[in-house]
């Protein structure tokens, strides 16, 4: 045809309406993509050196302000590391209800990302008050489970947003069994819509994506890891958390404030679908039964699945919540004594959008040296480029600009970066060659 | 009648605190929560606000705004002329406005709504409230309560009615 290829220079100077600060800049040059590069230039917020000096007590409230929508993963992890360096061993009782406190995390920030930030990208809507004109019960629905998520990351933690429940040893109350009693009816009440949630998810049409990538998330013998387990990869490492520098590394990028991680020298995926991937056959029978009804192949190459991975992670996390809040007692004490003592503290969770590693060095009086913490985003910022650049070209570059630029905008909201909190952000400035 | 319910919504960081303050002052001139009358702070609620709109007949809401205006300058909007909303103070990019419009969206909004907008200048983390954002908060705290006093006495009298939530609602927000 002799078709003339066209150049387009996509630059997104400020991603509005996001949690955080980046761009995307996006060249094509006679068919092909000679530039593509996600950057996060949101100035270093230097958490880290603020943690230094400061006494082991203060650390988990401290690292529950780094976000606000997953703050239970910064203390649960925190926590975790500091009572593994002090040879604290948990009381059954914390250990199960650090469980559920996680599990309300979950909940509410999968259902706020499904409902509120990629949903709409799949029905043509600009965002979730265009897909409650045409999806009013499906996003009622989503309020609800977010809701319920939120109570119970309350019922833990005072408060959802940067709740103060954990301290190290365990939580500093227990709630009243009247309280358990009434949230646990509320989960019941749930399941059913979750598993309507699980099936609408799956319904939504998306694109076919084929992508060869790594997965990585924490493997427990028993459990669908959340809060607890070891480091596992979809081409057969396990390792102790403690080792994690020794195969994964961040490497600084000229065009980004975030820390880029790889394995093996290669980019790699933290989140729902890893977990899926690594671990589907952890998750309890009905939600197994779930996933069979949707007919998703496990392991999936398409991130594009990650939608439909929060909504079973949902259903997961309000049957484990169910499960261990069965089992509820009210406790003796709520914490067991701590005695600090120097060394490296090492953690290692599964926060809502894939692993969260910290690294403490605390000397003899319980003060922090020096903290490293590795969050999901910075672990995908390398993967959401490398996707980026294959799912683009599978798409196809001669879409017009407003198809490109939505279409990037889906790909980066399949991790749900914290950068992704906004339902369109990239403004774009088109130059045609 | 239902619950009546007073949010004040802000975030710690200077200016921004307006909502909070406005709670405050309405406490401290006596106005006592109960269970027909809700008074409480949230920090960046999002779509969580949406919950909190349920069952109630009446919710007023207080939160910063910032429009070009002087600071201190208060403004009451009713359900219809909410103001155009760019880019809010709110966390993750959902905030009071879209979180209420989507309320609507979904025929979730109480019977009576009313926001009310504090100009601000800087909402700055670890700075405190400019003096004029003060003096309106106190302002805005008479305003309410004196409405909420006004609306309480024009019900039918609670004493003997067999209305247990008239009797609390009257009982609970006179004041002076």
């Amino acid at each position: 045809m002799g078709e003339q290829k066209r150049t387009v220079s996509i630059h997104v100077p400020v991603l509005a309406r996001v949690e955080g600060e980046g761009a995307l800049d996006l060249r094509i040059e006679d068919g092909d993509i000679t530039e593509l590069r996600l950057r996060i230039f949101e100035p270093p917020r230097f958490f880290e050196k603020f943690l230094e000096g400061r006494h082991y007590t203060e650390i988990p409230d401290m690292v529950a302000r780094i976000c606000g929508i997953c703050p239970v993963a910064y203390q649960v992890t925190a926590a975790q590391a500091l009572e593994k360096l002090f040879g604290v061993e948990l009381d059954p009782w914390a250990r199960d209800m650090r469980r559920v406190f996680y599990c309300g995390e979950w909940i509410q920030s999968h259902s706020l990302h499904i409902h509120l930030l990629a949903a709409p990208d799949f029905f043509g809507c600009d965002n979730a008050i265009e897909l409650a004109k045409i999806a009013p019960e499906e996003v009622r629905r989503g309020l609800r489970i977010q809701a319920l998520g939120n109570e119970l990351m309350e019922l833990f933690g005072a408060r959802s947003v940067h709740p103060v429940g954990i301290r190290v040893g365990g939580f500093h109350g227990a709630p009243a069994l009247s309280r358990v009693e009434e949230i646990r009816e509320k989960l019941r009440a749930a399941l059913p819509e979750a598993e309507a949630l699980i099936r609408w998810a799956a319904g939504i049409a998306v694109p076919q994506d084929d992508q060869a990538f790594v997965s990585v998330a924490m493997r427990h013998a028993h459990d669908y890891a959340i809060e607890a387990g070891t480091i596992a990869t979809s081409d057969g490492l396990l390792i102790e958390p403690e080792v994690f520098d020794e195969h994964f590394t961040e490497q600084q990028q000229a065009h980004s404030t975030a820390l880029f991680g790889s394995y093996r020298g290669q980019p790699y995926l933290v989140g729902p679908l890893a977990r899926l991937n690594l671990n589907h056959e952890r998750l309890p029978e009905r939600v197994k039964a779930l996933l069979d009804e949707t007919g998703l192949v496990l392991p999936s190459r398409n991130l594009f699945h990650s939608l439909v991975a929060r909504a079973l992670e949902i259903l997961l996390a309000l049957h484990e919540a169910l499960r261990l809040l069965d089992a509820y007692r009210v406790p003796d004490s709520p914490a067991v004594p701590v005695s600090p003592r120097a060394g490296i503290a090492i953690g290692c969770t599964e926060a809502p959008r894939g692993l969260l590693w910290h690294r403490y060095e605390m000397d003899d009086e319980g003060r922090a040296v020096n903290a490293r913490i590795v969050p999901p985003t910075s672990q995908n910022q390398a993967r959401i480029e490398q996707d980026l650049r294959l799912s683009l070209l599978n798409f196809g570059l001669d879409h017009a600009d407003g198809a490109l630029r939505l279409h990037c905008e889906k790909v980066i909201r399949n991790y749900d970066p914290c950068i992704s909190c906004a339902t369109h952000f990239l403004r774009m400035k088109v130059e045609r060659g | 009648m239902n619950q009546v319910r007073i949010f004040g919504i802000g975030s710690p960081s200077g200016d921004d605190q307006a909502g909070w303050l406005t709670v405050d002052a309405l406490l401290a001139g006596g106005m006592k929560a109960g269970d027909e009358l809700v008074i409480e702070k949230l920090d960046r609620p999002g779509a969580g606000l949406i919950a909190l709109l349920d069952n109630a007949s009446w919710v007023i809401l207080v939160d910063a705004m910032q429009s070009g205006g002087q600071p201190g300058w208060i403004q009451r909007y009713g359900v219809n002329d909410w103001p155009a909303y760019c880019q809010g103070l709110s966390g993750h990019g959902f905030g009071v406005l879209n979180a209420l419009t989507l309320a609507r969206e979904l025929g979730s909004l109480p019977p009576r709504l009313d926001l009310y907008g504090i100009e601000i200048g800087g909402a700055i983390p670890g700075e405190s409230p400019c003096a004029e954002v003060r003096a309106s908060t106190q302002k805005l705290a008479d305003i309410i309560a004196d409405e909420l006093c006004f609306i309480s006495q024009a019900l039918p009298a609670a004493a003997g009615s067999g209305d247990d939530g008239n009797a609390t609602f009257h009982k609970t927000i006179i004041r002076k």
